[in-house]
């Protein structure tokens, strides 16, 4: 029973890291097709944000949350309004400038605030069970993750805003001619892509050592959960979360994290040259 | 027009090998090391301004390369022959974990931004896992891996004529960087006005277009993938050579970034101004480093950014444009 519940935590903290790391760059890719390499740095904004507001202006940790992606909401909108959105159609060119600006934020913050900042206490308690101590933090997460995916998913298929972004992902001249302002969908998805990027950053704030790298901790689970997610993360985010949490846990657990990591890796280009189109593409495939 | 582009390009290549004439041997070891990113430039110039293909591993080609050498060489420290065959050795292996990566990108239908985030991914976790291999099992045969602290001490490139031994280093490891570099120069100037080159180009253009006039478009991009990461080998083996060590972080995210930046300012689609201005960017970037390294990185960032916004062509390409044709200059503006 304990081994279980173990390998379900494990399981589930993988499972939550790796959604969490992605869904802001699931949502700025599958509306809009733009790979942000900036999303690490995104998320460094959110955990700054929220470490900074928590130890400097002494707010509670809920309200230092919210500060760090109200933060990371308005980096990501000025972003949009200077630079992004004078690439969208040139995908390779907004890749090559979102790197330049992730380069630009990352180094910033080491000379703005050194090379680590001291990190917030995680809140909640420990629990124990049988030998093992498990954070009642880290349990919160996995359900914390499934939740804000959910209410994506509804939010995209309910609301007003989500059938005019969809609208404007199936075919952006005929949104257009329908009076759709094409443009300002799509401000507002990347505004919504870096709340979630700040979101992500503020959540582990507290369970992390604050450094300027900290967004590299998240990107490349984030690109390979998006990759295997294929073409509609919104359909494949899970299953390509759980498939990589699943793989990595296994190996991690018989083996040693390195090891897992490169499990990990192995297996996105397995998936890639079998799957072109991620687990999306083979779910759609599927139901046909 | 053509013909003013060549005078330019023989005084860019006259001043450099006259450079170890006016100037000491710092200098020249110096400029070695600016010299020997270009490798790497040009081959991302290859695959991305040719290919239309965003390699951002690069460095994974680099690092594998280097650590290859350095891993031969130790071990084989004892028989001289192998400062020659260390390197082909090393740059073969590079090229088959080109071509095999290159398999697995182009028959497996991955194409745009995926093989940016697929390259890059291999780099990282080439890094993650030399930087792990700091314990006393990680090591092949002499070769200690030494984790993060990279490794050092293995003999460099050198050749035996009948009793006396010639080492790759200073006044001569200069020249040989810079003949090597007119000599890939040229041979990339062949392949780009060869069939495969005018395929390759053609297939970014169209790649299903190309596919259905019967050209295999896979084979041909696997092929070029390849010889970008032999580039990228050079630069690797050399950067080992020069400095006498390797370390994982020359495979880290920084790392990987710099190429592109340096070929996107230089203008990916000429593999002169990808030279030229690797040389110069470089220079900027360690004259700048002198004050920390991040204020450097900082600027690199800026310049990509505004590269992209502005001047897609490249900000050297249009500078050599305005120099060698004032005139067409003005009529395109």
């Amino acid at each position: 029973m304990i081994f279980l519940f173990n390998l379900f935590y494990q399981f589930g903290d993988a499972l939550s890291f790796l959604l969490l790391a992605a869904i802001g760059l699931a949502v700025i890719f599958g509306m809009m097709k733009i790979i942000n390499l900036a999303h690490g740095e995104f998320i460094t904004i959110g955990a700054y944000g929220t470490v900074v507001s928590a130890k400097i202006l002494n707010l509670p940790l809920p309200l230092a949350m919210m500060t760090g992606v109200l933060v990371t909401v308005i980096f990501g909108y000025v972003l949009e309004r200077i630079i992004i959105r004078h690439l969208y159609g040139r995908p390779l060119d907004s890749v090559v400038a979102t790197w330049g600006i992730s380069l630009i934020v990352s180094q910033s913050f080491l000379v703005l605030f050194g090379p680590s900042f001291e990190g917030l206490k995680t809140p909640l308690s420990n629990f124990q069970l049988g030998e093992y101590s498990y954070s009642q933090y880290r349990l919160l997460l996995i359900f914390i993750s499934i939740l804000i995916l959910v209410l994506l998913y509804v939010f995209f298929l309910k609301s007003n805003f989500g059938t005019l972004a969809r609208a404007t992902i199936e075919n952006p001249k005929i949104a257009a001619t329908l009076g759709v302002k094409v443009d300002k969908v799509y401000m507002v998805t990347f505004c919504i892509g870096s709340a979630l990027a700040g979101l992500t950053g503020a959540i582990y704030a507290p369970t992390m050592t604050i450094v300027p790298s900290i967004g590299q901790a998240f990107i490349v689970s984030a690109f390979v959960t998006v990759v295997t997610a294929g073409a509609s993360p919104f359909i494949g985010l899970i299953p390509a979360a759980s498939f990589l949490s699943l793989i990595q846990t296994s190996v991690t657990f018989y083996y040693h994290a390195t090891i897992g990591i490169l499990a990990l890796l192995f297996s996105v280009i397995l998936i890639i040259r079998f799957l072109p189109n991620g687990f999306s593409g083979l779910l759609i495939k599927l139901k046909k | 027009m053509l013909k003013k582009n060549n005078i330019f390009i023989i005084l860019v290549f006259t001043t450099l090998l006259l450079i170890p004439l006016l100037f000491d041997i710092y200098y020249v070891n110096n400029i070695s090391y600016f010299i020997l990113w270009t490798f790497i430039s040009l081959g991302l110039a290859l695959i991305w301004g040719m290919g239309g293909i965003l390699s951002f591993g690069q460095t994974a080609f680099f690092g594998l390369a280097g650590y290859s050498f350095a891993i031969i060489s130790i071990n084989f420290a004892d028989t001289f022959a192998v400062g020659i065959w260390a390197p082909i050795i090393a740059l073969l292996i590079t090229a088959i974990f080109g071509a095999i990566v290159g398999y697995f990108l182009f028959y497996g239908g991955i194409y745009d931004v995926f093989i940016g985030i697929v390259t890059l991914a291999i780099t990282l976790v080439l890094e993650t896992f030399m930087a792990q291999t700091a314990g006393p099992e990680w090591a092949i045969g002499n070769a200690r891996l030494n984790g993060f602290n990279g490794m050092q001490g293995m003999p460099p490139i050198g050749i035996k004529i009948s009793d006396s031994k010639f080492y790759l280093s200073g006044t001569g490891q200069y020249y040989f960087m810079v003949f090597l570099a007119m000599f890939l120069l040229w041979i990339l100037y062949k392949i780009k006005k060869s069939n495969f080159g005018l395929i390759l180009l053609a297939s970014k253009e169209d790649r299903m277009r190309v596919e259905s006039l019967g050209h295999n478009v896979k084979k041909i991009q696997m092929i070029t993938f390849s010889l970008s990461a032999l580039l990228a080998g050079i630069s690797g083996i050399l950067y080992t050579n020069w400095g006498g060590y390797i370390t994982p972080s020359s495979m880290g995210l920084v790392a990987a970034s710099m190429p592109v930046i340096w070929v996107a300012a230089s203008g990916k689609n000429d593999f002169f101004s990808v030279f030229l201005g690797c040389i110069l960017l470089v220079y900027i970037s360690q004259t700048l480093a002198i004050n920390g390294a991040q204020y450097a990185i900082i600027l690199m960032g800026f310049i990509l950014v505004i590269t992209t916004r502005y001047f897609p062509d490249g900000i050297i390409f249009m500078l050599k444009k305005y120099l060698v044709n004032k005139s067409s200059f003005k009529n395109k503006l």
